[in-house]
């Protein structure tokens, strides 16, 4: 399953790295936001309860997730794609493990992914971010981002499965990623949300992602933070994992 | 020793809610054997291939693969044959020889091995020059190879190609069925192959089996099926197919020396002993009845005359397909567009690049041959026609049989 899995990641990549355009297209809509963000709410931190610093400080590590959010929910569309075109049968005529063919694509698009929020990481320190200069707290910043493309690339890849159409997948990848950002603590610190969104803000996975990564690379570290985000980011996206490999296996007619 | 290597008992596969793709299908293919399944869309061809190459379960039935049972042992099946699906299921970003290689890697094959069997089927495909570009800048015909090339990349003893020429040219087509006739008698690879093209399975397979409603009509060689239909073939195309011509082929069938009538569109299939001595007697028999004829054609029976008779449609005609809108696909339960595709037993892709109602415009240039002008009256506006082709199962009432 292992050696499968590494044949058909490597495939993935080969073909991405082929295409550099096109992953950098996924950026653009996170720098956007970045760009005007960073100017439109520039004098936000001066209103209490934030901590008065940049706000492209505070709203980077949001960026980030941003970023995870739109490279990995696409996911999905390209294995709609490989069922059209006959690939995924070719695959599983193969005696390959049916594992290996979910687990490449969503390992494929969270390294796409890492390799997406490390272009906007140095963007927004061009920008002026104060980023943490400090390696081990980069790398561990880099596992949360990994998770959650792993996270939100098996969630695209279990709705295409589903679901079987393009149309609403796009939906519901837009559904995915939009309101869960705005109900996180990611562009706004959870002081300023109205009480409801506080609760979603609460059980919105995101939420923990963000200060994960919140903590490593902007504020003085706090490692319970992390490792509260690291362990429910393991949860999440080890479910979302395994209902996409279930949802692919149970696909034979 | 067991010498069959694909055995079927029974199969039957039913797809949610009651529609029987394959009805207690039985069929065996002997060691290094070419045998085709010929039959309409829809007939359960791709299904039964789908079935074999284990990417569908089915409902009862057994079926074994060179002595293995695919329901027990799918991995052992797996590594024993080879599939070449309608859709080409190569991928266009990688290049020839990466799609080998993944092959290979796939099959679990040692990396000196892959790289010699990679030059070893480019050479023998004539894909030498384009193993390194990408696939996207390859012919049709060029990928159908590499297709079948992927396909052998683990020895297989057993290749299944499912219409392996569809939407290929003359030349391509030729050269392919080249290919598999060698690699049949070069080799020894069983080969079971579904076509659409009577051609094909005439000059390629040992054996025929024409498949229809998810059944087995009738297998043999292709003389044997030729023989199957004695005597001589008449077909009279009519302007149209009114009260004068249907009780003009109710008398015709009354009479001693026509032994089967099939009605097809606007064109009267007549079987008979000797046809040029029924032909004066048919005009005759025409003028009598004030039937106008447009034309008349005689000939040695043909597999499509084989096909006509066990599938109650010709090969000639082209057939009607029915594409679900959008939304009759979505409505379905539990993601249809998969199921649907496969329901209709011929890969209806939604990318339209590989529709059959594509294919079978494409085939018509290609079938030379005496029935070529009952072409004629038979378009796919034509009422009469569509009416016919709907009501395409054999029953006994529509063939007449003359007992």
């Amino acid at each position: 399953m292992i050696a499968d899995t590494w044949h058909l990641f490597n495939k993935y990549m080969r073909i991405t790295i082929r295409m550099p355009l096109w992953s950098l297209f996924t950026l653009i809509q996170p720098l956007i936001w970045l760009l005007i963000f960073a100017q439109l709410f520039k004098n936000f931190v001066q209103l209490p309860g934030t901590d008065g610093n940049n706000y492209i400080d505070f709203m980077m590590p949001g960026i980030l997730i941003m970023t995870v959010l739109f490279g990995s929910s696409w996911s999905g569309v390209s294995l709609l794609r490989e069922i059209t075109s006959g690939t995924v049968d070719k695959m599983l005529v193969a005696p390959v493990s049916r594992v290996a063919i979910v687990l490449s694509r969503v390992l494929h698009s969270a390294v796409q992914v890492i390799a997406q929020a490390v272009i906007i990481l140095i963007i927004a320190w061009i920008f002026g971010a104060t980023i943490t200069m400090n390696i081990a707290y980069l790398l561990l910043s880099m596992v949360i981002i990994f998770l959650l493309g792993v996270a939100f690339a098996s969630l695209s890849n279990g709705f295409a499965i589903t679901l079987q159409r393009e149309e609403p997948l796009v939906m519901i990848g837009n559904l995915m990623t939009l309101p869960l950002m705005f109900l996180s603590s990611a562009f706004v610190p959870k002081t300023f949300m109205p009480d409801w969104i506080q609760v979603i803000a609460l059980i919105n996975p995101i939420s923990y992602a963000v200060e994960a990564i919140r903590t490593v690379l902007i504020d003085v570290p706090d490692m319970a933070v992390f490792m509260k985000g690291l362990i429910i980011l393991l949860i999440f996206s080890g479910t979302a994992l395994a209902w996409a490999v279930t949802a692919f296996n149970s696909l034979r007619d | 020793m067991n010498n069959h290597a694909i055995l079927i008992n029974k199969l039957t596969k039913i797809y949610p809610p009651n529609h029987k793709a394959i009805d207690e299908l039985e069929l065996s293919v002997n060691n290094s054997e070419v045998m085709a399944l010929l039959g309409p869309n829809g007939a359960g061809k791709t299904t039964t291939i789908r079935v074999l190459s284990t990417l569908s379960g089915f409902d009862s039935g057994q079926v074994m693969i060179a002595g293995l049972d695919v329901d027990i042992a799918p991995d052992k099946v797996r590594q024993t044959i080879g599939v070449v699906a309608q859709q080409t299921g190569i991928d266009f970003f990688l290049t020839g020889r990466e799609n080998m290689l993944l092959q290979g890697h796939l099959y679990h094959m040692q990396k000196n091995d892959i790289h010699n069997r990679i030059h070893e089927l480019a050479e023998y495909f004539e894909l030498t020059g384009h193993l390194d570009n990408v696939v996207s800048t390859y012919s049709g015909g060029m990928r159908r190879k590499l297709d079948i090339a992927t396909a052998l990349m683990h020895r297989p003893n057993i290749l299944f190609l499912d219409e392996p020429t569809l939407g290929l040219d003359i030349r391509s087509r030729k050269m392919l069925w080249k290919h598999i006739e060698e690699l049949n008698s070069n080799f020894g690879l069983t080969i079971l192959l579904t076509t659409h093209y009577l051609e094909e399975a005439d000059s390629l397979s040992d054996r025929v089996a024409i498949i229809n409603a998810g059944k087995i009509r009738i297998i043999g060689t292709p003389d044997e099926l030729k023989n199957s239909i004695q005597g001589d073939s008449i077909v009279i195309s009519f302007e149209k197919a009114d009260s004068g011509e249907q009780s003009f082929c109710y008398l015709a069938k009354q009479q001693a020396y026509i032994k089967d009538v099939v009605w097809e569109g606007n064109n009267l299939h007549l079987y008979v002993a000797d046809g040029a001595e029924c032909v004066p007697k048919l005009m005759m028999l025409a003028s009598q009845n004030h039937v106008e004829v447009k034309s008349l054609a005689l000939s040695r029976p043909s597999l499509d005359d084989v096909f006509l008779k066990y599938t109650g449609s010709s090969m000639q005609g082209p057939q009607q397909e029915t594409t679900d809108e959008w939304w009759k696909q979505w409505a379905g339960k539990g993601g249809s567009k998969w199921q649907d595709k496969w329901k209709s037993g011929d890969g209806k892709d939604n990318s339209g690049e590989n529709t059959s109602g594509e294919s079978w415009q494409q085939q018509w240039p290609s079938d030379e041959g005496a029935q070529q002008h009952t072409n004629d009256s038979s378009s796919p506006s034509d009422p009469q026609n569509q009416a016919q082709q709907e009501n395409a199962w054999p029953d006994k009432d529509r063939w007449g049989n003359k007992s």
